[in-house]
């Protein structure tokens, strides 16, 4: 199976953005990432309130390589998949889910949070993102990268990685 | 397949650095993060054994910069290459847009090269890859051994019809480095919006 290329714009963004942004005023979390496995962020949200994130591309890759080897492990052990995966420290925590088989999703919260909200509406969100990820995977757009983007990008390569 | 995002204008696409065990892959990264301005890349992610040696992956994000509005990145990776890691190797090729070969030329590391080399076809095949398909690069590495056996005899364990571009390297000291690095994301960038 070749990786479909998971691609949200328009409405299909606008409303995974918003499902981001219930779940972060229903559970308190601070951060809700949309990320495809192979580690991008496809959208991401921030409470208004919260510091400035981690580099969310660590983030990304961190969680995907992590949900790749519990399915990994899942599999060896002949489950389907495991459960929603949190990790809690002291002060931070960690939810991520499986948003269909394409994306996750990824909370971050603080102890203000309580577990049991940010599972529950966790869970939701997962579901709604999973059909948001179906439908983006049933219309990919139409790509317009040309001749031209070809050309602009090899010249920057030029520039970033010498001649 | 490339990730594109339109609601930020970006598109990324992933580069795996794969090879036998020692060979050099996390030396490439490192020297790329060494030498790529501030602003220009993210944090360098290494899960990696006390001893240095990849345990699950090494991660390097990279900004090429604005083109036609969108934002364009790669994302390196290294696989582990001991060869008992596999199953961490395979779950790194997912959704791999373009592949640098790191070949080992000391001589008792001849077939640890090949062995490589039918590993990752196994592991592509698994994701419906064929090698044929990717853009691939070999890089033959650590050509500064008094005993570096000839760039010919590795070519021809682990790419006998001679399909990828040769580059030799001595990573340690990034000759050849950034060299291979380029030539992958212009093979991986001549793809897009061409499928
Ligand atoms: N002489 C020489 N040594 C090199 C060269 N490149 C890397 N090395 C050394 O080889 C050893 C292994 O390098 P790594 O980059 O960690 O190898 P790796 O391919 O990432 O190994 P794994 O993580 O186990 O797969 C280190 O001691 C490097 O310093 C080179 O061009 N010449
Ligand atoms: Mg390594």
């Amino acid at each position: 199976m070749v990786e479909p290329s998971l691609v949200l714009y328009g409405a299909l963004y606008e409303r995974a953005m918003e499902v981001l942004e219930e779940t972060l005023r229903e559970t308190g979390a601070r951060y809700g990432l949309l990320i495809d496995r192979k580690g991008f962020v496809l959208a991401h949200k921030e409470a208004l309130w919260a510091p400035k994130p981690p580099p969310l591309d660590s983030l990304a890759t961190l969680v995907a390589g992590n949900a790749a080897a519990t399915q990994a492990l899942a599999k060896l052990l002949g489950e389907v998949r495991f459960q929603e995966l949190v990790h809690q420290g002291e002060r931070m925590g960690l939810y991520v889910d499986e948003a269909g088989e394409h994306a996750l999703l990824l909370l971050v919260f603080d102890e203000n949070a309580p577990l049991g909200k940010v599972k529950l509406y966790g869970k939701r969100a997962a579901e709604a993102l999973a059909r948001l990820a179906e439908e983006a995977l049933a219309n990919p757009p139409k790509l317009s990268l040309d001749t031209q983007y070809r050309e602009e990008a090899k010249a920057l390569l030029d520039e970033l990685f010498g001649n | 397949m490339s990730t594109i995002n339109f609601a930020n204008r970006e598109i990324n696409f992933k580069i795996v650095y794969y090879g036998p065990g020692l060979s050099g892959k996390t030396t490439n990264l490192k020297w790329i993060y060494g030498k790529i301005p501030e602003g220009r890349k993210g944090e360098m992610v290494s899960l990696a054994t006390e001893d240095e040696r990849t345990l699950f992956f090494d991660f390097l994000p990279l900004d090429l910069g604005e083109v036609k509005g969108f934002k364009t990145r790669f994302h390196l990776y290294t696989v582990p290459g001991q060869v008992f890691y596999n199953a961490s190797r395979k779950l790194i090729l997912r959704g791999v847009d373009g592949i640098v070969f790191v070949a080992d030329s000391a001589p008792g590391r001849l077939r640890a090269n090949a062995e490589s080399m039918r590993n990752m076809r196994e592991n592509l095949a698994e994701y419906g890859l064929k090698v044929e398909d990717l853009p691939v690069v070999l890089q033959v590495n650590k050509r500064d051994l008094p005993d570096a056996l000839p760039v010919e005899m590795v070519q021809a364990v682990v790419d006998p019809e001679k399909r990828f571009p040769v580059f030799e390297a001595v990573a340690t000291e990034g000759k050849g480095v950034f060299e291979t690095l380029k030539e992958v994301s212009r093979l991986v960038l001549a793809r897009v919006g061409s499928t």
